[in-house]
């Protein structure tokens, strides 16, 4: 069994708030092989390989490493990102390992960052860094200030509006987990943002908060200048490819919230089916005990009804933490692209608004001011960046639905396979006693 | 849907070839001779086989359902279903079978048929008739006695009903049943002359002995409690059956709002329309696919009614039995006091409390004479009550020997029977499976292509 090199981890404050089975606790590696997280690097190296097979992200990029079971995972990751253009990796990053911190004004969970890189904007090779929500969301504020002709991905809601949910449990946790881990990879994904002062030091800098007091130093050119559009502007023609993709993004998001309600009528449809069961069950039980030779197939019909309203439980918490946060998340994506339109709309109105006061002016001037000509250029900037980030974003939403509707055809097929399994296998015991008669 | 879960061929158990008795000569004396056979059926093989109306092997279907409408007792008009009986005899060379008889009767024929059976067997488990109203539905099925899906589903409890009295050993043989199957007018009046209603016990002397018995078979005693728990037991079942039924139907339809959403979808979609488009067809076929899933199930329900019903029959016989040892009993304690009453007499001591000996004290002694009389006519009353005490006494052991060998062929049967159904259910559960599996795996498939 080879390994990496050796990490030293900064100390990561109180215990994990989840029950972990691995010997190395501290690492949500159960999860990371059975769903959507990357293994994290210590993981790979502890383990001894061939256990299980490393399951990769939806359209993720997992954290290389020297291991033996990442040939495999190189040639998975090659087989999925094949929309990245064959550009050769050279930035990992992970979210993984929540941790609750109880501190006398507040409690909050952090999770740990993992930066792999060769690029040289990173002094070191790696980073292993803790972050808060309200980290993530500073970083997506700052990202939309300084790049705002680019689509920043969306963040996983910042509060719960169902009200019910717990924001401490297991489940909630690994939800928020798994799209932070998303947004960050997303991030890392796209040519230009990946290079982001900002995102850089979110993955680097020990003390993230005496950055935050910095202020706005960083701030790009571009960036100051956009952000002094004032609305107002009326638009005059929307260039076709982005009149369509406006239409586009709003059918699509009816479409996506059609769904949205339709999978939570299903899983609630779902539960009420299980409650059903859960009584159904039993009384086959409580029947048994009346009976002489009827009493085992009756208990086996009990036994049977109970697997299968276990894995019905499953299916229900499946669809719940998988496919539900991933489809509100797109809803999302669409808003924030939606604005992105919005403002760059603004930025062709001004565009326009400026060439005809030139042009209204009437003078003999053949040059056109320079500040309309910086304007033009602004406007063509954000054209092609827009352009550019709409391509990725149609490419990877089609990997990512398709991923994600398979992933709920599987979870369907493995729970009437379990079902399948349970019926199919009383038989024998319903039959066999007919014969010994 | 056409056929009863079961072969629909069933024929009888081979009873002894004999010949038609002549059916109106022989009518009055055949049914009362058919009673008094059945239940001196341990008296000897002899005695019952005489006025066998029964022969060869026979098929009987309840092929048809129709609407009819007419007038009843009241002469006010009203609708009906009535039900087409076909019995055919099977030549066992060559398996052929003919047809017979061919008539039609309505439900209320056969509760007539059935409720002449309780009387004149009460040591028998008289097979149940499928339920006058439906009950346990889940919100799809209709609760109407017209619907079609109710009276197809009746039809073949009729059917059912009329296969196990042919099956039955002993019930088979009653001629009532047989006129029943071949003798379409006139039948009503047929069994009402039997004057079986005036046989029957009545509810409140049955209930009475139940209170009141002290020593009855425990047995008999244990198999009512069972028969109490089943009722109980099955009942719930069914109920929350049609729960889960009701809540797998909810389950199932909504998805059929995915192929809507995904055709939509996929209009506005460049390569990922058609792979939507596809997928959004498997969801509707697997929405639509719980109607005949559901409707199998409804066969399930139908057997475990059954049975259901059998509990009431298991019960019936058992208070007929606390009701002849209830009998017996005051019986042996009416003839004890007279005992006693005589033997004050005949000592001339007064242990007990008489109205005579109120009388005595208060008008006086009665003369010797008078006394005479009245011991003769209590010696009288004993010998009679002694006579009947043991005619009782044979009857009730008879009874609970027949009717025990009735039950353990009850429970045989419905050991299997029930082994059958659960089978059944398993193999419906296991075909629903792999249906979802088919549907969820073409599904994938077509998302893969997106």
């Amino acid at each position: 069994m080879s390994g990496g090199p050796p990490k030293g981890l900064p100390s990561t404050g109180p215990h994990s708030l989840l029950d972990m089975p691995h010997p190395l606790a501290g690492s949500s590696s159960e999860e990371a092989v059975g769903g959507d997280s990357t293994p994290s690097p210590d993981l790979l190296m502890a383990r001894s390989f061939g256990d299980k097979d490393l399951i990769l992200p939806n359209g993720g990029t997992p954290a290389g490493t020297s291991s033996p079971a990442s040939s495999s995972s190189l040639l998975n990751r090659l087989q999925l990102d094949d929309d990245i253009d064959g550009e050769t990796r050279d930035l990992f990053v992970t979210v993984d390992d929540p941790k609750k911190h109880v501190c006398t004004m507040e409690t909050y969970i952090t999770y740990r960052i993992t930066t792999k890189s060769t690029r040289v904007e990173f002094d070191l090779p790696e980073y292993s860094v803790r972050r808060r929500y309200q980290d993530f969301d500073w970083l997506r504020n700052k990202l939309e200030e300084s790049q705002p002709t680019h689509l920043i991905p969306p963040l996983p809601e910042k509060f719960v509006v169902k009200g019910v949910v717990d924001r401490f449990s297991e489940e909630f946790v690994e939800t928020r987990r798994k799209a932070l881990d998303k947004f960050l990879k997303r991030i890392t994904d796209h040519p230009v943002l990946s290079f982001n002062e900002h995102f850089n030091v979110f993955l680097t800098a020990k003390d993230l908060n005496a950055y935050k007091k910095q202020g706005m130093a960083l701030l790009t050119r571009v960036g100051e200048s956009v952000k002094h559009v004032t609305g107002g502007y009326k638009l005059r023609s929307r260039p076709l490819e982005f009149a369509a993709v406006g239409d586009y993004l709003d059918t699509f998001a009816l479409k996506l919230g059609t769904i949205d309600r339709i999978a939570q009528r299903i899983i609630k449809e779902e539960i009420e089916y299980l409650v059903e069961l859960r009584e159904y069950g039993p009384v086959y039980s409580t029947w048994s005990a009346l009976e002489g030779e009827l009493t085992e197939p009756l208990e086996g019909v009990s036994a049977c009804i109970g697997n299968c309203s276990t894995a019905l439980e499953e299916l229900t918490d499946d669809m719940t933490e998988d496919f539900l946060p991933v489809l509100r998340e797109y809803i999302l994506y669409s808003d924030s692209m939606k604005s992105v339109l919005k403002k760059r709309d603004q930025v062709q109105a001004e565009y326009e608004a400026k060439l005809e006061a030139v042009a209204l002016r009437k003078e003999d001037r053949p040059k056109v001011p320079a500040d309309v000509e910086r304007c033009q250029d602004r406007m063509e900037c954000f054209n092609a960046d827009l352009k550019a980030d709409m391509e990725r974003w149609q490419n990877n939403k089609r990997q990512d639905f398709r991923q994600l509707l398979m992933g709920m055809a599987d979870k369907n097929i493995q729970y009437y396979e379990k079902c399948l399994m349970a019926w199919e296998s009383i038989i024998p015991l319903l039959q066999e006693k007919q014969e010994a008669k | 849907m056409e056929q009863a879960p079961r072969d629909p061929e069933r024929q009888l158990q081979p009873a002894p070839l004999e010949p038609l008795g002549h059916p109106d000569a022989g009518l009055q004396a055949a049914v009362s001779e058919e009673a008094e056979g059945a239940r001196d059926e341990g008296s000897g093989e002899g005695t019952m086989t005489e006025n066998n109306f029964w022969l060869k092997k026979i098929e009987i279907n309840v092929s048809e359902a129709e609407k009819r409408t007419g007038r009843n007792a009241m002469n006010m008009q009203e609708t009906y279903t009535a039900y087409l009986i076909e019995t055919r005899s099977v030549e066992h060379t060559d398996g052929q079978s003919v047809l017979t008889d061919s008539l039609w009767r309505r439900y209320s024929e056969f509760e007539l048929l059935r409720n002449y059976l309780l009387v004149y067997y009460p040591h028998i488990v008289v097979p149940p008739l499928p339920e006058k109203r439906a009950e346990f539905v889940w919100h799809k099925l209709s609760a109407d006695n017209m619907d079609p899906d109710f009276v197809e589903r009746r039809r073949i409890g009729l059917e059912n009903f009329l296969l196990r009295v042919a099956s039955h050993p002993i019930l088979c043989r009653d001629k009532i049943f047989y006129l029943f199957l071949t003798q379409e007018g006139n039948w009503k009046e047929t069994v009402n002359e039997t004057g079986f209603q005036l046989k029957a016990d009545s509810r409140l002397k049955a209930l009475n002995a139940t209170f009141r018995v002290k020593n009855p078979d425990k047995r008999f005693t244990e198999l009512k409690h069972y028969s109490d728990e089943l009722q109980s037991v099955i009942s719930h079942l069914l109920r929350v059956r049609a729960r889960v039924a009701d809540r797998l139907y909810g389950v199932y339809k909504v998805h059929g709002n995915y192929g809507r959403v995904f055709s939509e979808w996929s209009a506005i979609e460049k390569e990922m329309g058609d792979g939507l488009q596809s997928a959004g067809h498997h969801m509707d076929v697997y929405a639509s696919s719980i109607d005949d899933i559901l409707e199998d199930e409804e066969h399930y329900a139908d057997q475990l009614k059954e049975y259901l019903f059998y509990a009431e029959a298991l019960r019936a016989v058992c208070r007929k039995h606390e009701l002849m040892q209830y009998d017996l009993e005051m019986a042996a304690q009416d003839l004890a006091s007279k005992k006693q009453q005589c033997e004050e007499l005949a000592t001339g001591t007064v242990r007990t409390f008489s109205l005579k000996g109120m009388t005595t004290k208060l008008f006086g002694q009665e003369t010797p004479e008078q006394r005479e009389a009245r011991i003769k006519v209590l010696e009288e009353q004993i010998s009679e009550g002694e006579q009947q005490l043991k005619s009782k006494n044979l009857e009730g052991r008879e009874f609970v020997k027949n009717a025990w060998a009735d039950i353990e062929r009850f429970k045989e049967q419905k050991n299997h029977d029930l082994k059958e159904a659960l089978i059944s259910y398993a193999v419906m559960q296991i075909s629903m499976c792999k249906k979802g599996i088919q549907v969820w795996t073409n599904a994938k498939e077509c998302f893969s292509k997106m």
